[in-house]
C-alpha cells in the first residue's frame, strides 16, 4: 500500500506549490493518507432514453444520468408478534435515483423516513411504518381472538453518528387503524466495513409500546378468553422488547449486491406475560433475511 | 356517476399535463432566447481533506487553500469555450468570496421554499448587467460512508478494517440564471463520470493511486482535479440542453 505523504510534494516547482506544501505539511497526519488502487471503471450506462415531452414544474429537470436497483429478497420472520412459529415472505427491491446518489447504511427494522434535516452526522424528517393485520383465521393459536386491523404509523426519527461507523437511532410513531398507541424504537449500529465492498454492522435494539399499541395484539377480554380458552389478561403498556440485529452486505461488482441480516428480540413486559405468548408462543422472536440486488444506469437526454 | 368522475379525472390529468407542457415550453422557450451569457465560477478556492468510514472519535475535516491552482479560471475557459457555439460569451466581473461562501440549509424543505441565495448575488455582485443569462458555478455536495459530508474540490479517504481508500473529487453545480428576472431558469449538479466504483459520490470523482506519490505530486493533484472538471463539464452542460449532449 502506498503512502500519500506531504513530504511528496515538489517544494521546488513553484512559490504556489510551496504555499500548497507548506499548508499541507501544517495539516499533519491527515495528508499522510496511505492509499490503494481501486478497480479500474468504465462507463456502464445500459441505455438512453429521450427527453420527455413536458417537465412538471418546480421540479428539477429529469435529464441526465440515473440509477434503477432491482433484486429480490425474503425474510423468514414469525407468523405473528409473539408466535412460536415462522413463515418466509418474499420482498421484492426496486429504487430508482440520481446516478451517484449514495445508498446511506439502512437497518433490516428502520422504518421508511426522509431525512428533510441532514447536517452530515445527524439527520432527522418523518418516518412511516406499515404493520400487516393479524387475521385470527389464519393461525390457530389466534382462534377466538378476533381480527386487528393493518396499522399505519406516523411519525419521525432522528440519527447521529457519532463517528462514521457508530450510528445511533431512535424513531417515535403513532399508531392509527389496527392500534392508535405510541411506538418508540431506539438502537444502535457498529458498522464496520471490512473492505470497500463488504461491511458488517451489529448492535442492540430496544422498543418501547404504549398501552393502546400494545392491548390489541396481547391483551385477552372476555369474548376473547370465552372464544379462545385462553384467560382474561389486560396487557399494558411499557418497555416492549429488547433485542439485537446483524447484517452483512457484500458488493460483487459495481451491479450485483448481496445482502443477509439476522434480528433477534425479546419480548419484555405484558407482551411477554401475555397467554398468547406464554401458553401458545414465545417471546423469543427471530427474523432472518436475505436479497440480491442489480443495479444499472440510464441517461435521460 | 361514474361517466361524470370519469370525465372530470380525465380533465384534470388533461389540466396538469397541458400544465406542464406549458411549463416546459416556458423552460425551452427561455434558453432559446438566451444570446448573451456571462460565466461564473467559485470553487476552485479551498481545498477539502476528508477521512470517513474507521475513523477516529476526534477525526474533523481540514481543507487547504488552492487558489493558486487556478481552477476557476479553467472553469470559466472550458465553459466559454463549450458554450460560445451557441452563445456568445461576455467575461463579466464578481467577488468570488461572495459566491462561494453560499451555503444550502441543513433542513431541505427551506432550500425548496427559499428564494435561491444566487438570485440576489448575481444582481448586485456580478458586472455588467443586462446579459441575457449568467451560467453560475458553484460547489456541490455529497455524502462520503455514512455520517461525512464532502463538498467542492477535495481529497478524501475511506478508511476499512483491512485497507483504506483514496479519492480526488471536484463537486459542483450549474445554474443558468436570467438577466433579466434573475429567476433560476435551469440548475444541476455535474454527475459522477462513471457509476462503477464501489465507493461512490455523487458527482465526479476518480480513483488515487500511487502515480500521486513522489515529486511533482502536487502538480498531478492539481492535473487530475482539472481533467475531472474538463470531462465533466460538457457533459453537465449537455444535460442541462445548454450544448449538444455528449
Amino acid at each position: 500500500m502506498k503512502h500519500f505523504n506531504e513530504a511528496a510534494f515538489d517544494p521546488a516547482a513553484s512559490a504556489q506549490q510551496i504555499l500548497l506544501t507548506a499548508i499541507l505539511a501544517a495539516l499533519g497526519a491527515i495528508v499522510a493518507i496511505p492509499l490503494a488502487i481501486p478497480q479500474s471503471a468504465s462507463a456502464q450506462t445500459a441505455f438512453t432514453l429521450p427527453a420527455p415531452p413536458f417537465e412538471v414544474p418546480m421540479l428539477p429537470s429529469p435529464s441526465g444520468g440515473w440509477t434503477v436497483m432491482v433484486g429480490i429478497g425474503g425474510e423468514s420472520t414469525p407468523d405473528f408478534v409473539g408466535s412460536k412459529n415462522s413463515k418466509f415472505v418474499p420482498i421484492p427491491i426496486f429504487s430508482i435515483r440520481r446516478a451517484g446518489s449514495i445508498d446511506q447504511f439502512r437497518g433490516p427494522r428502520d422504518s421508511a423516513s426522509i431525512a428533510l434535516l441532514d447536517v452530515g452526522n445527524f439527520r432527522a424528517g418523518p418516518a412511516f411504518k406499515y404493520v400487516s393485520s393479524r387475521k385470527s383465521d389464519k393461525y390457530a393459536e389466534l382462534t377466538g381472538l378476533g381480527d386487528v386491523k393493518a396499522a399505519y404509523e406516523l411519525g419521525g426519527f432522528v440519527e447521529y453518528y457519532p463517528v462514521d461507523w457508530l450510528r445511533l437511532r431512535s424513531e417515535l410513531r403513532q399508531g392509527l387503524g389496527g392500534h392508535t398507541g405510541a411506538v418508540a424504537d431506539v438502537s444502535a449500529d457498529v458498522i464496520v466495513p471490512l473492505i470497500q465492498r463488504l461491511t458488517i454492522s451489529a448492535g442492540p435494539r430496544f422498543t418501547w409500546k404504549s398501552t393502546k399499541a400494545t392491548a390489541p395484539y396481547f391483551g385477552v377480554d372476555a369474548v376473547q378468553a370465552a372464544a379462545s380458552g385462553l384467560p382474561m389478561y389486560d396487557a399494558r403498556g411499557g418497555a416492549h422488547s429488547v433485542g439485537f440485529g446483524s447484517q452483512i452486505s457484500y458488493r460483487i461488482n459495481p451491479q450485483w449486491e448481496v445482502h443477509a441480516y439476522v434480528e433477534y428480540e425479546k419480548l419484555l413486559g405484558d407482551a411477554a406475560d401475555s397467554p398468547l405468548v406464554k401458553l401458545r408462543g414465545s417471546s423469543n422472536q427471530t427474523t432472518v433475511g436475505l436479497g440480491a440486488s442489480y443495479s444499472f444506469d440510464f441517461r435521460i437526454r | 356517476m361514474r361517466r361524470i368522475v370519469i370525465l372530470w379525472l380525465g380533465l384534470a390529468v388533461a389540466s396538469v399535463a397541458l400544465g406542464a407542457a406549458a411549463a416546459f415550453e416556458t423552460r425551452a422557450t427561455r434558453l432559446q432566447a438566451i444570446r448573451t451569457v456571462g460565466i461564473v465560477s467559485a470553487i476552485g478556492e479551498e481545498m477539502s481533506l476528508t477521512q470517513a468510514g474507521l475513523t477516529g472519535l476526534s477525526n474533523t475535516g481540514q481543507t487547504a487553500s488552492i487558489s493558486a491552482w487556478g481552477l476557476d479560471e479553467l472553469i470559466v475557459q472550458q465553459a466559454t469555450r463549450l458554450l460560445s457555439g451557441r452563445f456568445r460569451v461576455q467575461a463579466v466581473s464578481y467577488r468570488r468570496a461572495a459566491f462561494a461562501a453560499v451555503r444550502d440549509s441543513a433542513v431541505a424543505p427551506v432550500n425548496l421554499l427559499r428564494s435561491d441565495p444566487f438570485k440576489e448575488l448575481v444582481r448586485s455582485d456580478v458586472a455588467p448587467q443586462g446579459l441575457d443569462a449568467y451560467i453560475v458555478i458553484t460547489r456541490a455536495r455529497s455524502k462520503l460512508g455514512n455520517g461525512r459530508n464532502v463538498e467542492g474540490v477535495g481529497l478524501a479517504q475511506y478508511r476499512t478494517l483491512l485497507a483504506d481508500y483514496g479519492l480526488i473529487h471536484a463537486l459542483y453545480e450549474v445554474r443558468v440564471v436570467d438577466g433579466k428576472s434573475f429567476d433560476v431558469i435551469e440548475k444541476r449538479a455535474a454527475a459522477p463520470l462513471d457509476n462503477t466504483g464501489t465507493m461512490r459520490l455523487a458527482g465526479p470523482s476518480g480513483p488515487v493511486d500511487e502515480t500521486f506519490d513522489g515529486p511533482a505530486s502536487s502538480e498531478r493533484l492539481r492535473a487530475a482535479i482539472a481533467d475531472l472538471i474538463t470531462r465533466s463539464l460538457p457533459v453537465t452542460l449537455g444535460d442541462m440542453h445548454l450544448i449538444e449532449g455528449q
